[in-house]
């Protein structure tokens, strides 16, 4: 016989846990990220600007859920709506590994032109130890 | 009763570990216009022109050349500048890669200019 009551009581012991550390991140398109050795944390309150495979741009100011942008021209637009409101805040690029540079450098430029001061490239950790670098 | 504990318990472990919140971060100087203190013909040079494939300083190098190459400037002059332009059709890893290198050997004045920025120093006669 299993103890079903004590289970129980484990169980949802167990479920606040997880719900009070999961923090629901709003931007959850799903990119395939480059790859780095050195990693630094991105804070929690950060924009987040996705650019997909096909080159599609999502973004999100860090509350509501993403949204797909028509170009960098609409990023530029927001970029400087946000930085008027919080100076320092900080813009996350979760771009696929493969997108050609450009895509990249649009965005990035869209958001210096703009004022964005703090940005940060979002990476997952390199699953093989670099040869240039001992 | 458990059943549906059980399941949520699932539910949350998974949504937990996918998500990731680390990378790399640059930092923009702030504008300062009395600071005059740049000297652009000294900085490292880098061009990415593919995976793998490097101009520096107009010297074609591999990634161990840029990496032994970029150490050995480091330890003459730690402040030294590093400009990194990566040719529009390249992939984008190929640059994070780069990057990751310079922040690896500690290189703190990082520079990735933008299309327009390159256009702006073409005109000051930079590159």
């Amino acid at each position: 016989m299993i103890p079903t009551a004590s289970m129980s009581d484990i169980a949802f012991l167990l479920i606040i846990f997880f719900m009070l550390t999961t923090s629901f991140s709003p931007e959850r398109t799903s990119v395939e990220l480059p790859e780095s050795i050195v990693r630094t944390e991105v804070t929690d309150q950060a924009s987040i600007i996705a650019i997909k495979e096909d080159g599609t741009i999502m973004f999100t100011s860090g509350e509501e859920p993403a949204y797909e942008l028509t170009g960098p021209n609409e990023l530029a637009q927001v970029t400087e709506d946000i930085v008027r409101l919080v100076e320092s805040k900080e813009f996350v690029i979760k771009a696929d590994r493969n997108v050609p540079y450009q895509m990249v450098d649009s965005v990035l430029d869209a958001l210096r032109s703009n004022g964005a001061r703090n940005i940060g490239l979002l990476t997952r950790p390199e699953p093989k130890t670099s040869a240039a670098v001992q | 009763m458990s059943d549906i504990a059980f399941l949520l318990i699932v539910f949350f472990m998974l949504t937990a570990v996918f998500t990731s919140t680390q990378g790399l971060r640059f930092k923009y100087p702030e504008d300062d216009p009395t600071n005059t203190n740049i000297q652009p013909e000294e900085a490292v040079h880098i061009r990415i022109n593919g995976e793998g494939q490097f101009v520096v300083d107009k010297v074609g190098m591999s990634m161990e050349e840029l990496g032994g190459y970029i150490k050995s400037k480091m330890e003459q002059n730690a402040d030294k500048p590093v400009i990194v332009q990566t040719m529009p059709q390249v992939p984008y890893f190929a640059m994070i890669d780069v990057f990751d290198l310079l922040k690896q050997l500690d290189v703190q004045n990082v520079s990735i200019p933008t299309k327009t920025e390159i256009e702006r120093w073409k005109q000051f006669g930079v590159f």
